[in-house]
């Protein structure tokens, strides 16, 4: 059978809403392909399907039957984002990947808070590597009226001493890679763990 | 747990392998594949998610997609299982033979479950 004009404008609701979802964390030629395939699965229903006596209601069944849009998007989603972070390793993908667990559930949200907190002190301190040789007088060890407050970069002030030297910049850097590689290390981990998770959850 | 739980864990569990005989004899599409499955168990509730799961065995080899234009009004994605999909289904035969022959005696061993 034929859609109406109105039959037709659901379906491209409904492809337009699952582009839109799939769009936020899948490259575009994967993002083409699914909602291709949707839409074929769609047009080969609707085919077959009995308009009479009510095409809405025919045509709400086979999207109810599919699903709804976010759901398929789920599906392909959070997998391929989490397989693309463990295959190629690469900081974008592995960053992606937590940002998308973190928007899903409150214990990915938790994760994803640690593994930031991770990579945002590694690279701090990696920083203040870099920017020890040009202002070597404000990076180091803040003491404030004899008592340490904290390692970074701070202004001379009256009551705050910064103790600083020539180890300042192996340590920034020792911690800072060691802080960056761990976190990475643990988030490969975890995506690892979330991955065996998707995969004996996947319910059709 | 709940016979729910128990039932989605085993249907889940069983649906890769599902898939993989459904294609053993030839290439189908995403919506016939649903259609053998259908006819034969009650594996798929939502037939939108067994797209992704689709993606995820052609990604892992087990399966390769190619789109076709040629016999319907509209173009359809048919899945084949090439040779490491055919040595995983093989090995999943032999590990579901085993596993439901020890499952049946150890039922019959308690008296038919009851």
């Amino acid at each position: 059978m034929t859609l109406s004009d109105s039959g037709e404008a659901r379906v491209r609701g409904y492809l337009y809403v699952l582009e839109r979802s799939l769009r936020s964390s899948l490259p575009p030629a994967v993002v083409a392909d699914a909602v291709r395939e949707v839409e074929s699965h769609i047009r080969e229903r609707v085919a077959e399907m009995d308009p009479l006596p009510d095409e809405r209601a025919a045509l709400e069944r086979v999207l109810a039957a599919l699903g709804t849009p976010t759901r398929v998007a789920r599906g392909y989603s959070l997998e391929l984002s989490v397989e693309e972070a463990l295959t190629t390793g690469r900081l974008t993908a592995t960053l992606r990947a937590i940002w998308l667990m973190a928007t899903k559930t409150a214990a990915g949200f938790l994760a994803a808070l640690v593994l930031f907190t991770g990579y945002v002190t590694g690279g701090a301190f990696v920083l203040l590597a870099a920017m020890q040789p040009f202002m070597p007088d404000r990076i180091g060890l803040i003491v404030v009226d004899g008592v340490p407050h904290g390692f970074g970069m701070r202004d001379a002030a009256p009551g705050v001493e910064i103790v600083s030297g020539w180890w300042v910049l192996p340590l920034c850097l020792v911690l800072g890679l060691t802080a960056l590689v761990l976190t990475q290390k643990g988030a490969r981990t975890w995506l690892r763990w979330i991955r065996t998770r998707i995969r004996t959850k996947e319910s059709p | 747990m709940s016979l729910d739980v128990w039932n989605e864990q085993l249907r889940r569990g069983a649906l890769e392998f599902a898939i993989l005989l459904t294609l053993a004899p030839a290439a189908r599409y995403g919506l016939e594949i649903i259609r053998h499955l259908e006819s034969f168990t009650d594996l798929v509730i939502t037939e939108g998610t067994i797209y992704p799961l689709l993606a995820r065995l052609t990604r892992d080899g087990a399966l390769r997609a190619e789109w076709s234009a040629a016999e319907s009004p509209h173009p359809r994605k048919y899945y084949t299982l090439t040779s490491c999909g055919r040595r995983r289904l093989d090995e999943m035969t032999t590990h579901w033979q085993e596993f439901s022959a020890k499952i049946d005696r150890l039922v019959d061993a308690s008296g038919g479950g009851r």
